[in-house]
């Protein structure tokens, strides 16, 4: 081999490395807006009739999707889970939803659960403007939503919730000081008697531990929804021993089994009353190690 | 001599490092009442410049009406004790002023210069003070302006690395915060104990008359 096919199949080789690298880092999918808001890295792409909110530069950090088709078909396994809620709390009227995204849970109250008066806080007026221009969210009749931090927002607030839904999730995880005691209790003072509080979170890290913990020194019960197909959880919290899982089969059939296109059947399969966690520190606003905790496996 | 120099660099490392752990902690304490976003850092990094242009012009300017390390220690443990208070006092701090102030830039910005614009201007004289003594002190001394202010960066990069890294991950803030000012009030009565103005000649700075 001369030394001029040497280095022609060096660079051949390196060539192919590069491209294939590439490939890689690049998935499928159309970016349709990527830039830089207050908070975050956001970039919204789409992949078939898939469309997809992220934040930061992690690739798999999804906020929203939507089915452009079957805008009120959960992609995520998690928001399926939220709605779970109207197990504990079916009559609920008011709903106060923290964390927008691409505005997905507010199209199926929109579309499937008019009758409730949701109110959706988000801290991000660039994530409300792609939600709107991207997503096809809307502030219908019945719907309000407030630009604030989630716990500016319930301090000031006279209003009192059937539910309050926590969905605010930042380029790392959950704000740190939307999962401490001290917030927790500020939600349980702003929610009507025998209210839930709904936290979705990820159940494969010691923080999930600590904020299981967390939420049992503020609420007296404490119900865990855990994901089959994702690492996703739920966790239902009240003051009051609200339903075994006999009672949310019972008032799933109530609801005529569905929200939606949500099977509240299939939901209930996910529940377990009392969540098995081991031993972990309850978050506090003095003591937070929650960067730490989420890194280690529980 | 070596004392003398051992004081210095402890006062420089020890208080260099404090600044920086205080700074890194205090997005902790203003961020359940003034949210998490990159406006508390505004606030946090534009409030201690302040303190920093305040500490220094202090600094300086009584190094050389004052040019005696005892003088800077008294400071050091006034600033000491009001860092131990700060984990008493942030909580009603921030609760009144996130109640009349809507804005979180203005909220954070007020609450950020009632709890640190007293301590930190403080910590911010030392690097000045000690250079005005060397100054005063003149060719006796071998420290230079600039390795005065390397030896306190050095301790800054160490307080922010370790709070941030480490210390934040193991210990409620308030212990950290308590622990920093336990640590300052140690080193200014130490350095008030080796009585470093009697070792240094200044030319008219230590008699009485």
């Amino acid at each position: 081999m001369t030394g001029q096919t040497k280095i022609a199949i060096i660079f051949l080789f390196l060539l192919g490395f590069f491209t294939a690298t590439r490939a890689m880092a690049a998935p499928g999918g159309q970016i349709l807006y990527e830039s830089d808001s207050i908070y975050h890295h956001i970039t919204i792409r789409q992949e078939g009739m898939e469309r997809c909110m992220i934040f930061g530069r992690q690739r798999d950090l999804r906020q929203t999707c939507l089915d452009l088709e079957k805008p009120d078909a959960s992609v995520f396994e998690y928001t399926a889970m939220m709605f779970a809620g109207f197990l504990f709390r079916p009559e609920a009227k008011s709903v106060c939803l923290i964390g927008l995204g691409g505005g997905y849970i507010p199209t199926v109250f929109r579309m499937h659960l008019p009758q409730v008066r949701l109110h959706s806080v988000e801290v991000d007026p660039l994530v409300e403007k792609l939600a709107a221009k991207y997503f096809g969210f809307s502030v219908p009749a019945g719907q309000s939503l407030s630009i604030d931090d989630g716990r500016q927002f319930l301090k000031k607030s006279k209003g009192r919730y059937d539910q309050i839904w926590l969905d605010a999730f930042n380029s790392d995880y959950i704000p740190a000081h939307l999962a401490t005691k001290e917030f927790l209790t500020l939600a349980r003072s702003r929610l009507t008697d025998g209210g839930i509080v709904i936290q979705n979170l990820f159940c494969g890290n010691r923080l999930y531990d600590a904020q299981i913990a967390t939420m049992r020194s503020v609420f007296a019960k404490v119900f865990v929804f855990e994901g089959q197909k994702s690492g996703s959880c739920i966790i239902v919290a009240s003051d009051r021993p609200a339903a075994d899982p006999e009672g949310l089969r019972k008032q799933a059939q109530r609801l005529g089994g569905r929200i939606g296109r949500i099977d509240l059947f299939a939901e209930i399969a996910k529940c377990r009353v009392t969540a098995a966690v081991k031993k972990a520190p309850i978050l506090t606003d003095d003591y937070n190690p929650a960067n730490l905790l989420l890194m280690q496996k529980n | 001599m070596p004392i003398v120099y051992a004081g210095f660099i402890l006062l420089l490392v020890s208080f260099g490092a404090a600044v920086m752990s205080l700074e890194i902690l205090s997005s902790n304490l203003m961020s359940p009442y003034f949210g998490g976003s990159i406006y508390i850092w505004g606030s946090i990094i534009s409030s201690f410049m302040v303190h920093f242009s305040v500490g220094y012009v202090l600094g300086g300017w009584l190094s050389r009406r004052f040019p005696r390390i005892s003088v800077l220690a008294a400071f050091l443990v006034v600033c000491s004790i009001w860092v131990l208070m700060i984990p008493v006092i942030y909580q009603p701090v921030c609760e009144s002023i996130s109640e009349h102030i809507a804005d979180v830039r203005l909220g954070s910005l007020a609450a950020m210069n009632v709890i640190f614009l007293v301590p930190i201007s403080i910590m911010a004289m030392v690097s000045p003070y000690i250079i005005g003594i060397i100054a005063a002190w003149q060719r006796q001394s071998g420290l230079t302006a600039g390795m005065i202010l390397f030896i306190s960066t050095v301790g800054s990069f160490a307080g922010t690395n370790a709070t941030a890294f480490y210390l934040i991950s193991l210990f409620p803030v308030s212990r950290i915060i308590i622990g920093v000012g336990v640590i300052c009030l140690a080193v200014s009565l130490l350095v008030l104990l080796l009585r470093i103005d009697r070792r240094i000649r200044i030319l008219g700075a230590n008699n009485c008359s």
